[in-house]
This record gives C-alpha cells, sequence and structure tokens, in this order.
C-alpha cells in the first residue's frame, strides 16, 4: 500500500482537476479506474480534488453524474471484488516496453502507453495501443498519474529515469539489445513484474515454440540478405533483425562484411556483394524525407538477382515482442521460395 | 590557353571522381562497367552510382563559379557570390519548405520548384538592397543576414517534421553532399543549370559595359533592367537547381574567379568560361577529397569547400581592406 504523506497529497490535490478534465470517453474510463485505485489511501485527498474540479466551468454539466459514476468505482474498489485493483497499475514509456503491457496486463493495469506506440512503423501492436492515454515519456506525467510501476527503455531518458527514480518512483528498465532468444525471459519478466506471470508463461512457450518449429526448416542453403534502411544505414551483428535474419535461415550479408549495430553501408558495397534479398524499411510517417529516398535509387532497382522489398510486417522486428516470429516466418517463408531445401526442386 | 588548361583539368578529375569509390574496382572493370556492361555489379556501381556523382559535382561546381563571376560583374563587388550573399541558402530554404511539409507528396520535383523559388526571391532582394545603396559592404551584410534567417528557417522546418529523419537532414542542406545521388538527380537538375548557364552568359556583354559605371553602360545601350532580369534567372536556375540536389555548397563562386582572374585580360565576360570550369574542377576536387580524407566516413563537401574558401575569403578582407571600405 502506498502512503500519503502530506506533502505529495497536497500536489496531488493540484493536479487532479487537470486529470478529470480530460473528456474523452476512452480516458474517462481509465481516469476513473485510477482514481478509484488512489481512493482508499488518500480518500480525502481526491474528495476535495472533485470539489475543485466541479467549479470548474468545464466541469459544472457533468459533475453530478461523474460523481455518481466515481462513486461506484469506489464501492467497487473498497469491496475488493475486482481483481484487478490488486493488481500493479503500469506506465510504459517506451515503444517496446508498452508492447509486452499491452499484451500481458489487464485494461485496468495500464495508465498509459508512451506517444511512439501509435506509430505503425515501430510499433506492432499499434492498433491496439489506440485506446489508452499516451505519455511523452516526462518525468511530470508520471509524478501527475502516480503508477505503482514505471516501465522504460535503457536506451532513452535516462534522465527521466534517474529523476524518477530520486523520487521513490518503481522503474524498471528493459534492455534495448535483444535477440529472438532474449524474447521469451522479456516477456516472463514483464509478466513477473505486473502480476499477470501465467499470461507471460503461456505466450512466451508459445512463441519458443514457434521459433523452435521455424528454426527446424533451416538447411545448408543460406542465400543472403541485409536489412538497409533508412539512409542506407544497415543492422549489423547484434541487432534484433540480425538474429531474425539468422533464425529465418539467411547470412545476414551486413554481419558477414563485419558490420554491427546500426552503421551505414555505402551503396557500392551493397551493389557489388549482389545480396538475394534487400529489406527495404516503408517511410516511417507521411511526412516526406530524403533519408527515404535510398530505397529507391536505381542502383538498387537495378540490381537483377537480387529481390527487393520491405518482406517483414510493419513494425514486426523493430521491437522484442512475441510478434517477432512473424518477421521470422515471413522471412523463412521468403528463403523457401527462393532457395528450397528440398533438393528434389 | 587558360580554358584549355581547365577544360582538361575538369576532363582529369571527372576520371579521377569516378576511379573513387568504396568499392574496390580496378582500372578495367571501372572502364568497362561504365561503357561496355560487361560485370553487373561493376557496371550499376559505374553507371547508377559514380557516374551521376562526377556528372554532379562538375555541372554544379560550373554553376557556382559562373554565378560567382557574373554577380561580382553585375555588382562591381569582389565579394559577391552566392554563398555568401544568401542565395545557395535561401534555394535551401526554398527546397526544404517545399519539400518536408509535404506539400508536394515525396515527389523530388519539389525540391527543384523550391530552390528555384528560393534562390529567385533572394537575388531580387539582394539587387534591391545594392541598387539603394550600392556600397560592398552593404550587400554583404544583407547577405549574412539572409543567411542567417535562412539557415536558422531550414533548421526550423526539419525540426518540426513528424519524421524522425528529417532532423539529420540540415547537415545536408546547411553543408552539401553530393552522396549516394542518381541518375534522376542529373536529369532533375542539368537541364535547368544549362538553361540557367544560357541566361548567365548572355548577360557577358552588359557585364562588361557595366564595369565602366551604370551611366556609361546606359550609354553604350545596354538596358540595365534586362541585364538584372537575365542574372536573377539564370542565377537562380543555376544555383537553385545545383542546391536542390546537393544542398549548399559555398565558396566555389568566390574563390574561382579571384584565382582565375589574374590569367584574364580583366574584363568581366572573359572571366566566365573560365570561372564556370575552375568552378566544376574545383568541386570535382573536394567532392574526390571529401571521399578519401576519412576513409570510412564521407564528409559533406559543402564542409571541405568552406575550409577552402573561408580562410580565402577572409585573406581578401584583409587584403582589400583599404580598397573596400
Amino acid at each position: 500500500m502506498r502512503g500519503c504523506p502530506a506533502d505529495r497529497e497536497g500536489r496531488r490535490s493540484v493536479a487532479r482537476p487537470s486529470v478529470l478534465s480530460d473528456i474523452s470517453p476512452a480516458r474517462a474510463e481509465i481516469n476513473l479506474v485510477l482514481a478509484a485505485d488512489n481512493l482508499p489511501p488518500c480518500g480525502g485527498a481526491v474528495g476535495r480534488a472533485e470539489t475543485r474540479g466541479s467549479g470548474q466551468g468545464v466541469w459544472q454539466p457533468r459533475g453530478g453524474r461523474r460523481r455518481a459514476m466515481l462513486l461506484t468505482a469506489i464501492v467497487s474498489a473498497l469491496s475488493s471484488t475486482a481483481p484487478a485493483a490488486d493488481l500493479p497499475r503500469i506506465m510504459s514509456m517506451n515503444v517496446c516496453t508498452d508492447q509486452l503491457v499491452l499484451l500481458l496486463a489487464e485494461t485496468e493495469q495500464i495508465v498509459s502507453l508512451s506517444d511512439l506506440s501509435l506509430d505503425p512503423s515501430l510499433s506492432y501492436l499499434h492498433a491496439e495501443a489506440a485506446p489508452y492515454p499516451k505519455n511523452s515519456g516526462r518525468a511530470e506525467e508520471v509524478f501527475l498519474a502516480r503508477p505503482d510501476l514505471v516501465v522504460t527503455g535503457t536506451f532513452s531518458l535516462h534522465n527521466t529515469t534517474s529523476l524518477l527514480e530520486t523520487l521513490d518512483f518503481a522503474v524498471e528498465e528493459f534492455a534495448y539489445d535483444q535477440s529472438v532468444d532474449t524474447i521469451p525471459g522479456e516477456i516472463r519478466r514483464m509478466g513477473a513484474l505486473i502480476g499477470q506471470d501465467a499470461r507471460a508463461e503461456t505466450i512466451a512457450s508459445a512463441y519458443e515454440r514457434d521459433l523452435a518449429d521455424l528454426r527446424a526448416r533451416q538447411c545448408t542453403m543460406k542465400p543472403t540478405a541485409i536489412a538497409y534502411e533508412q539512409n542506407g544505414v544497415v543492422l549489423g551483428e547484434g541487432t534484433l533483425a540480425d538474429s531474425v535474419i539468422d533464425a529465418a535461415g539467411f547470412t545476414n550479408l551486413a554481419t558477414e562484411l563485419g558490420y554491427s549495430a546500426m552503421t551505414p553501408l555505402p551503396l557500392e558495397h551493397l551493389v557489388s556483394h549482389q545480396p538475394d534479398i534487400v529489406v527495404v524499411s516503408e517511410p516511417m510517417t507521411d511526412a516526406p524525407a530524403l533519408a527515404d529516398q535510398i530505397a529507391h535509387h536505381p542502383a538498387l532497382r537495378a540490381l537483377e538477382t537480387s529481390r527487393i522489398g520491405a518482406f517483414v510486417p510493419r513494425g514486426a522486428w523493430a521491437c522484442g515482442g512475441p510478434f517477432v516470429i512473424e518477421a521470422v516466418r515471413a522471412l523463412t517463408e521468403l528463403r523457401e521460395e527462393i532457395a528450397s531445401c528440398d533438393p528434389a526442386r | 590557353m587558360l580554358n584549355a588548361i581547365l577544360g582538361l583539368a575538369c576532363l582529369i578529375l571527372t576520371a579521377a571522381s569516378l576511379l573513387v569509390g568504396p568499392a574496390d574496382l580496378d582500372l578495367r572493370s571501372s572502364f568497362s562497367g561504365l561503357f561496355a556492361g560487361g560485370d553487373e555489379a561493376a557496371m550499376i556501381i559505374m553507371q547508377e552510382i559514380r557516374l551521376p556523382r562526377a556528372l554532379l559535382a562538375l555541372t554544379i561546381g560550373i554553376s557556382l563559379g559562373l554565378a560567382g563571376a557574373v554577380l561580382q560583374g553585375l555588382l562591381r563587388n569582389p565579394l559577391a557570390e552566392p554563398g555568401l550573399i544568401g542565395v545557395t541558402s535561401s534555394a535551401s530554404f526554398g527546397a526544404v519548405a517545399i519539400f518536408y511539409t509535404g506539400l508536394a507528396g515525396a515527389s523530388l520535383y519539389a525540391l527543384p520548384a523550391g530552390a528555384l523559388a528560393g534562390a529567385a526571391l533572394s537575388v531580387v532582394l539582394l539587387l534591391a538592397i545594392a541598387a539603394r545603396n550600392g556600397a560592398t559592404l552593404t550587400l554583404i551584410l544583407a547577405g549574412v543576414a539572409l543567411t542567417s534567417l535562412t539557415g536558422a528557417l531550414t533548421s526550423l522546418v526539419l525540426n518540426l517534421s513528424p519524421n524522425p529523419f528529417a532532423s539529420y537532414e540540415i547537415i545536408f542542406w546547411l553543408l552539401g553532399s553530393l552522396r549516394d545521388r542518381s541518375m534522376s538527380h542529373v536529369w532533375l537538375a542539368l537541364p535547368l543549370m544549362a538553361l540557367g548557364w544560357l541566361l548567365l552568359a548572355a548577360s557577358a556583354r552588359a557585364l562588361d559595359a557595366l564595369s565602366l559605371g551604370e551611366e556609361a553602360a546606359s550609354s553604350l545601350g545596354i538596358r540595365l533592367s534586362a541585364t538584372r532580369l537575365l542574372v536573377v534567372l539564370g542565377t537562380a536556375l543555376a544555383v537553385g537547381a545545383g542546391t536542390a540536389v546537393a544542398g549548399a555548397i559555398g565558396f566555389i563562386g568566390l574563390v574561382v574567379p579571384h584565382l582565375v582572374r589574374p590569367f584574364t585580360d580583366r574584363l568581366p565576360s572573359s572571366l566566365l568560361v573560365p570561372s564556370a570550369l575552375g568552378g566544376g574542377a574545383l568541386l570535382l576536387a573536394a567532392d574526390i577529397a571529401a571521399r578519401l580524407v576519412v576513409p570510412t566516413r564521407e564528409l559533406n563537401v559543402g564542409v571541405l569547400t568552406a575550409l577552402i574558401g573561408a580562410p580565402f575569403f577572409l585573406w581578401l578582407v584583409v587584403r582589400a581592406r583599404r580598397e573596400l571600405f
């Protein structure tokens, strides 16, 4: 149970009206749950805040109905019949943890997701993320929402993370350097953190089974593949894409050439090695940038023996998650098409 | 004689540019890849990667050298240069403003359209300022202001773009590069630049007359407004089209006319061809150096031209101080 020291209570009562004044229906529901869960330890504060909120013009017309709903929520929370109220409430600040949270958590557990979770090029589950409130990864937002747990990536927002830790928020970081084999561990870790162990186990073991099945389809025929992203950056050794390419039975040309992580590869090198497939990425947004034009360079198109395309489902290998199996599957099928293991064919 | 030497330098440097690149191609496979075909990879590297790069370096260099010589003649100002007086950065801003806001989709044609408009506007503005106050210093200061303003606006537009890669492209638009250009860029820019060269060259006789002063020129039958229009359109086409595909490359138009002037009869018209050829040779050389200085990471060619040009500019300012200000 969280304590409610007087100073925090004071700040919360100021914060509350702004949280409640959000009138989008999806968010209102979340906010209600959020308020209900906050109530038992700090009921007085919320009560005061509600009075304040009703005083504001925006809230006047709907205040009565809202208060009735709030009361219902309080009752259900106090009676402890809803198990979701016992589970930690999660705020995710990284597009990769967003997706693990979406897969594993109860709807009521999710306080907010990062705003990148809506980006189809980064987030495979962008449609599922749509109904939830979004945060932009600032410590202030965490302070206002008061989640039980903040999950984020080690890659970004170091200042925010250390600030939150100083303020005694529970913060869990997930590493960015992943491979197809670390994903089940990450799923189970997230499951344990948010009290959804059983669900995590189901998803992780299904993923492990699928991955083993797909790997079993490999053979000695290993065509070369390369992931050629915006600005001619290749995904070399140590990247998730590298392990996906490997699991699908390809040789990653970038790793073969000694490139690790995300490094620009001169177009001339790519052309002179003529990889069997070139995975180019689709533009990240509708807003144009010159970076996307490398995929349309005539030199790539002139490679007669190479197959060039997006191939991997959008967003499927941007983050570690069970959906990475879709990237492995798509590339495995492509490999079987261009270089069959069956000697008879 | 001078033109022959500079033309030969352009040829040799174009050939050298075709032989420089990260892929190790020997002389024979480079040659056969360029003209005959043969190995598929060598052919693609030569025809689709190195040839457009060499052609763009040559033709953009020609544009910048020629525009520099013409502007110096028209404004009778030894420091006038497309980069210094803000034409290049205005062209960059025009291209950025139209392309990144998605007004024309992701079409490449948006780039020259915006760049030409930006360059033309800036030349008109600068001519208006020069007409009111002919002092060398005024024009340079106006150019400094214009360069800072358009540079800041370029950065702003790129920062505001929702595309996360746009911010990284600030350096391209402020310090151009010829990396991974293709023949489609050549076809996009070359016709416009060539038209610009013709217009600039057509101003040659008027520039000679103008070296005697505006009144003398008028008495010789030169229509000043027509000359200005030629130069505005010519500069916008030549510099704008080049900037649209290679970003802002500075100082070529400043350095080259000064270097070749001692070898001419000092008439503005006889400076045009050597400046154009010298500009081509200098940009080719700078672009070769940009690929060789740090072998693993290519430099932006605009950095190199600035490294050559900025000290030269300072030297010009110090040397010409007594005469100018």
